[in-house]
């Protein structure tokens, strides 16, 4: 039997952790909890009444967020100062500050901005003793100690509760365009890179999308902005009519089977070969490829199952690749092969959380 | 140190690279926190990961703590001895040993100094970004331990945000990557925790760094003001114009008028100046370059000069970067202190500083990274004068307070080291440390590493239930049990 709590307070927190010796499990928006093999716990915290802003200083550019708060509502609150966290995963209107970092969120904005680990600038945790420990601090300089905050980004609430995060913002863009070209080979995707990187364009984002279909997205300034748009349409691209970045969410938010897969941007050949016998075993199949970051997501409707498990497994000798998201019948290891730093992982863990009561097994290899 | 172990390390890494003569030695007691000093028992300098792996291992088998240095430039006694240590020193492993500039990442050992690379790169239109003041001089195994930063990380981020990966050894001689050119490997961030550890964890003897290409344009300004009021209100608006300039530099008087007195720069005797400049497409940076400078004037600019050619920038660069020093001209010794404040609260808390200054009798020069509010106060004194220099670590003491008064840090790039732990308390609670902890011992529960740094209060790791076995550090005097 699992029982559902929702603090309103750190304090609560607190209680709650250090209070029992219940496996415990968090739910922010419920949008990536089929990362990770499912947890077995007693309680489940949910973090929806953790939804304040405590401090926003817009001409520190700093914001500090409690783990609740979707980040729509954070965008709202900045947007209002023509500021922006610049972030942009799937379902901002569900995925919570908390979530946000847990899963070390990111969105095609990567390609300039970072990912959650680089815009993060402090966070406050609930160990599960129950003791409130704060790493980093209000300023985006900081050097002051062990950078606690990146250790949290990513960490699939296996360490500890994310109960505030702090993060430090960017100017809201005052223009943005994307200039789309269509049907290039994988080799034609890595060719355009190039080319952009050597005229000395900026794109905020670049992304392709199978077909290939290979999205360019400038923004900043509106003079700027055209520049580049103009260079961009005279190596044969065409304005984007607003198409393209609603296709790469339903990638990466959509099917019943979605894996992520990391390489070297000029790998793009390899990784489409590796990619093709994963899309031929799913239907409404496609692959969104980060092409500056070297980072892919296929996602489809599992058809083919022992297809499609194959196609993992091969992909995996030469790639690292991620599970996102599976059917209950489908068994593979969702994290792949241990690093050769897993010793030090487990003892991370283990320092952290030594009796295994948050979130155990979800994380690579069974933390 | 017994000659039999001192022969045990020199066969490892080669007797012209094992210095152990108390004269030679004195040549490591401190890095450049020259106030605070202790001799090794031994020096080494391995050349490979393999001569790492056996230098630590042979030190774990004596007994002894191992403390990490790489051109000792560090301002916070990172690489201070302990004493009778293994001062393990990087500064020969110093190849750069892959460029992609397909994939953007370059790979080197530990001792490559930081502008080595962008030197390697820039043929191909390619920079490194991080950009310490000691760029030319500082090397990236310590950039990594300290997290180091620059002018211009305000737009581009701060070493962890270049770093891919890293090639480490630990405290049991085993070697592991953390993170490498490809993004995002599963599980927990350690690359994260390793830069800015100030060698605490590990020895770090390869990186990989990510390289940018060079921007289209970069526009240049200096613009001088009455006082440092008007000079932090041009640094405001020009931020609430939703600008990000590539790098935003403050100096007061008596900066100014050290820099010209080192340097030679003709800059005008005024009561503050901005060194700015932005950076981006062509189209980009006219706009902001145009925007920024009439945001300036309208602050109150008496003057604003834009260089001629690359020449007159680099020179307006140099008379930056050369502050510090250039102090030296100005004053017999000086403290150079590193807080951070919130950018909002610049005026207020250099009105706070002058009056602190006042009180002291000491002058106070200001140089700092006015766009992340990364404060450089220098404070001068006399070490002739009994008592001048115990009054003006107090009042470097006082100012440290001060940022954290404002809801600033103890430290922007220089590190705690062994200069700050005894403030980690103004800012973290005795639980943040604990936990702070955690990942140390995670990676060396033995302490073996730079034991009695970033910490307040030495904490040992609390493992290995059993069988008591004293820790490097318990060993070197630096910690007890209880």
């Amino acid at each position: 039997m699992t029982t559902v709590h929702s603090p309103s307070s750190i304090e609560e927190c607190s209680a709650l952790l250090g209070g029992s010796d219940d496996r415990i499990g968090f739910v922010g928006g419920g949008t990536e909890l089929d990362l990770g093999p499912p947890a077995v716990v007693d309680t489940i915290v949910r973090t929806e009444r953790l939804a304040r802003i405590p401090d926003y200083a817009p001409a520190d550019m700093v914001i500090v967020a409690e783990a609740g708060v979707t980040l729509a509502q954070l965008q709202s609150t900045v947007r209002e100062q023509r500021q922006m966290l610049a972030l942009d995963p799937p379902n901002p209107e569900r995925a919570t500050v908390g979530g946000l970092v847990a899963t070390g969120a990111y969105g095609p904005r990567r390609a300039r901005y970072g990912a959650i680990r680089d815009l993060i600038i402090g966070v406050t945790m609930v160990r599960a003793d129950g003791v409130v420990a704060r790493g980093g601090g209000k300023v985006v300089k900081n050097v002051a100690g062990f950078d606690l905050p990146k250790v949290a980004c990513g960490s699939l609430g296996t360490l500890g509760m994310i109960a505030n995060a702090t993060f430090r913002l960017h100017p809201l863009p005052e223009a943005e365009a994307t200039v789309r070209f269509d049907s290039l080979t994988p080799e034609g995707v890595f060719a355009l890179v190039k080319r952009a990187r050597d005229a000395q364009l900026e794109p905020s984002s670049a992304v392709a999308i199978s077909g290939y279909s290979l999205a360019f997205r400038f923004e900043g300034f509106a003079k700027g902005v055209e520049q580049q748009t103009e260079r961009m349409l005279a190596f044969g691209g065409e304005r984007d009519d607003g198409s393209f970045w609603p296709r790469h969410v339903a990638v990466r938010s959509g099917g019943t089977l979605r894996v992520r897969i990391a390489a070297l941007p000029s790998q793009m050949v390899e990784v489409d070969k590796a990619m093709a016998p994963l899309l031929a075993a799913l239907r409404n199949a496609s692959f969104a490829w980060y092409a500056t970051l070297g980072l892919g997501f296929v996602s489809g409707d599992l058809d083919d199952v022992d297809g499609a498990t194959g196609a993992i497994l091969a992909a995996r000798r030469s790639f690292s690749l991620i599970v996102e998201r599976a059917p209950d019948e489908m068994r593979v290891d969702v994290w792949g092969p241990k690093p050769n730093s897993f010793p030090i992982m487990e003892q991370l863990k283990l320092r952290f959380d030594p009796r295994r009561r948050l979130n155990p097994g979800r994380f690579v290899g069974g933390l | 140190m017994e000659a039999d172990l001192i022969a045990q390390f020199s066969a490892i890494v080669g007797e012209s690279h094992c210095i152990s003569e108390p004269d030679q030695l004195l040549t490591y007691e401190s890095d450049a926190l020259t106030s605070f000093h202790a001799l090794p028992g031994l020096v080494v300098l391995p050349r490979s990961t393999e001569e790492v792996v056996q230098v630590v291992r042979l030190a774990r088998a004596a007994g002894l703590p191992i403390v990490p240095r790489g051109s000792g430039t560090g301002l916070s006694g990172g690489a201070l001895p302990v004493p009778g240590c293994v001062l393990l020193g990087l500064s020969r492993m110093k190849r750069i040993l892959e460029v992609d500039l397909d994939n953007q990442w370059v790979r080197v050992e530990p001792g490559v100094i930081n502008l080595e690379i962008t030197k390697r790169i820039a043929p191909h239109g390619y920079y490194y970004a991080p950009d310490p003041s000691s760029q030319q001089v500082c090397t990236i195994g310590g950039n990594v331990s300290e997290n180091s930063g620059g002018a211009h990380c305000l737009k581009y981020g701060f070493t962890t945000n270049h770093v891919l990966g890293a090639r480490v050894v630990l405290g049991d001689g085993s070697v592991v990557d953390l993170g490498g050119p490809v993004q995002d490997p599963p599980g927990y961030d350690l690359r994260g925790a390793l830069v800015g550890s100030e060698g605490t964890l590990c020895i770090v003897t390869e990186v990989v760094l990510r390289i940018l290409r060079k921007p289209e344009a970069t526009r240049t300004f200096f613009a001088t003001f009455p006082s440092t009021t008007e000079a932090g209100n041009a640094v405001s608006y020009i931020i609430a114009a939703g600008i990000v300039p590539a790098a935003i530099e403050m100096m007061d008087r008596l900066a100014i008028v050290a820099i010209k007195a080192a340097t030679g720069v003709d800059w005008p005797d005024v009561g503050a100046a901005l060194l700015m400049d932005v950076d981006g497409t062509a189209a980009e940076v006219e706009h902001t370059a145009a925007e920024a400078t009439e945001l300036a004037r309208k602050a109150g600019a008496i003057e604003i000069r834009i260089p001629r050619d690359a020449a007159e920038r680099e020179t307006m660069w140099r008379g930056r970067k050369s502050a510090f020093a250039a102090v030296g001209r100005i004053s017999p010794n000086y403290v150079v202190q590193d807080g951070v404040i919130p950018r909002s609260e610049i005026a207020r808390v250099l009105e706070e500083i002058a009056r602190i200054s006042n009180e002291a009798g000491l002058r106070i020069a200001n140089v700092f990274h006015a766009g992340d509010g990364n404060l450089h106060p220098l404070v001068l004194y006399d070490a002739a004068v009994p008592g001048q220099e115990a009054l003006a670590e107090e009042t470097a003491g006082h100012i440290l307070k001060l940022c954290v008064r404002a809801g600033g840090s103890i430290t922007g790039e220089h590190g705690v080291g062994a200069d700050k732990a005894p403030y980690m308390t103004e800012m973290f609670s005795d639980d943040d440390l604990a936990t702070m902890n955690f990942v140390r011992c995670s990676f060396d529960p033995e302490m073996r590493f730079n034991p009695g740094k970033v910490f307040p209060t030495p904490r040992l790791c609390g493992d290995k239930p059993g069988k008591y076995v004293p820790h490097a550090a318990e060993l070197a005097g630096v910690a007890g049990r209880g």
